[in-house]
């Protein structure tokens, strides 16, 4: 009890730590989640071993292979944890209990971006290991070099990937399309990409993938931060923005 | 304790809620009646802070909803058991409200026999559960943080005989300990023998508010409902 807590009033909203820890467990609490999970930590050693096994023991390779699985799973748990409220209708109970719902949306894109961070240390401490026992294996020297900017891009691009996620997730509320949309994106750039000239500028602009690929590679230019903070804009803030108002403006059925 | 006071609400051009007004006060059990689509439903998402009314506002202990602080440990919600994650176990879908209103691991246990769910039921996922094991999982969501004021949307659905029993005899309990309760139910003859007041609305209007005796005179709560209810059904609206 506070100085100030009134004799009679319970305090103050629900405290942030309480729905950070309830939105955190809500993704892997269901048979759902756990099975996204167990994907995930069957999918990165499995990914490494064979990239080493295929290239040899290259430090860089084998982080951006064991990348691959978080890098298309994540995303779907991202667009999962927000859909999830909709599709089962737990939104009724979810927002009255804490009827701030901003609040709870803040609760659940920070544990899932979060998630991906963590995949990428993940998959640093199996890669790092991975590249000793290849060369071993293979007798050959292992080849240590990383490049910093490039390992960071790389590891912003795994938090973008899951901020789309998140962003059509929580502007559709609809896990089907917005997991349409989020993989498929790639394959339809690839086309339009070849669609002439027109086509290759809109996609140097508004494709992610395409975007994303100098912050992945660790030479950003000025030109390239502007193309990618224009696909950003367009992919991951302006969904979120308009997501977020349409649930805390909306009707919860 | 619940006030609504002139509720309206409209989607589109359709008036579901049209000037509703009542008030649920302490140890009161009210029945809130109606055909299917009259607006309890709504009326019920207006009062939870779910739904914006259109004109008028309903409030609980004296504030709308969405401005109580920790509104779970103060009005306890059921609007629809059958909305739950079938994935999560019965225990897990306590333990998670129990952790957002801060309550102990052992509230949960506590809650669990209330509404009489067994450990290796509340181990089970919700997904295989009958409507009736559903309605006793969210009656004890909404008691986790024991409120003062509950709002149960038709909570004796789909509950066997003695689950209708026992409902009764927890929600008497409940009311002669201090509790507001607004209760929706088609199960008239049960909202006789439970509710000592009864809302009755059509087409989104209060049709008639009372105890049983002031509203009955004589007629059961059944001849009651279907009375009021058929003169709305033939007047235009």
């Amino acid at each position: 009890m506070t100085a100030t807590a009134t004799p009679g009033m319970t305090a103050a909203p629900t405290p942030f730590h309480r729905l950070l820890a309830v939105e955190a467990r809500k993704l892997v609490d269901t048979r759902s989640g756990k099975a996204l999970v167990l994907v995930l930590a069957g999918l990165v050693p499995a990914a490494v071993a064979a990239r080493g096994a295929v290239s040899g023991p290259e430090l860089q390779a084998l982080v951006n292979a064991a990348g691959i699985g978080p890098g298309t799973l994540l995303p779907v748990l991202g667009i999962l944890t927000v859909t999830g409220e909709w599709s089962h209708r737990t939104a009724l109970t979810t927002f009255t209990l804490e009827p701030r719902r901003g609040r709870v949306l803040a609760a659940k894109f920070l544990p899932a971006l979060a998630a991906a961070v963590a995949a990428c240390v993940l998959a640093v401490l199996a890669a790092v290991p991975a590249t000793a026992v290849t060369a071993a294996v293979q007798g050959v020297p292992a080849v240590w070099e990383v490049d910093p900017a490039a390992l960071l891009g790389w590891a912003g691009v795994q938090v973008l990937m899951v901020a789309e996620g998140l962003g059509m997730g929580v502007l559709l509320l609809n896990a089907p399309a917005a997991i349409v949309i989020c993989l498929a994106s790639p394959m339809v750039w690839a086309v339009v990409g070849r669609l002439g000239s027109a086509g290759a500028t809109l996609a140097e602009w508004f494709d992610l993938n395409t975007t994303t690929g100098p912050l992945m590679s660790g030479d950003l230019s000025g030109g390239g931060a502007a193309r990618l903070a224009v696909s950003v804009l367009v992919w991951i803030a302006v969904p979120m923005a308009a997501g977020a108002v349409r649930v805390i403006r909306g009707e919860v059925r | 304790m619940i006030e609504f006071n002139r509720v309206g609400k409209s989607y589109g051009g359709v008036r579901a809620l049209d000037d509703v007004s009542f008030t649920v006060g302490a140890g009161s059990i009210t029945g809130f009646l109606g055909p299917n689509g009259a607006g309890k439903s709504t009326a019920m998402r207006v009062l939870a802070g779910l739904s914006r009314p259109s004109s008028g506002a309903a409030t609980v202990l004296g504030r709308p909803y969405a401005e109580l602080d920790r509104p779970g440990s103060q009005v306890g919600v059921l609007l629809d058991a059958s909305a739950q994650h079938p994935g999560r176990t019965g225990r897990e879908v306590l333990t998670l409200g129990a952790m957002m209103l801060g309550l102990p691991a052992s509230r949960v246990d506590e809650v669990l026999d209330l509404v009489g769910l067994t450990g290796q039921e509340a181990r089970r996922r919700v997904g295989g559960y009958s409507l009736g094991m559903r309605q006793r999982l969210g009656v004890g969501h909404a008691l986790l943080g024991r409120p003062r004021v509950l709002v149960l949307d038709e909570p004796a659905n789909g509950l066997d005989p003695q689950g209708i029993r026992w409902m009764r005899g927890l929600l008497r309990g409940l009311a002669e300990a201090g509790c507001a309760i607004l209760l929706s139910s088609h199960l008239l003859h049960e909202v006789e023998q439970v509710a000592d007041r009864i809302v009755m609305i059509g087409r989104g209007r209060v049709l008639a508010q009372g105890t049983l005796a002031e509203l009955g005179r004589g007629r059961s709560l059944e001849q009651l409902f279907l009375d009021l209810t058929a003169t709305t059904d033939r007047s235009p609206a």
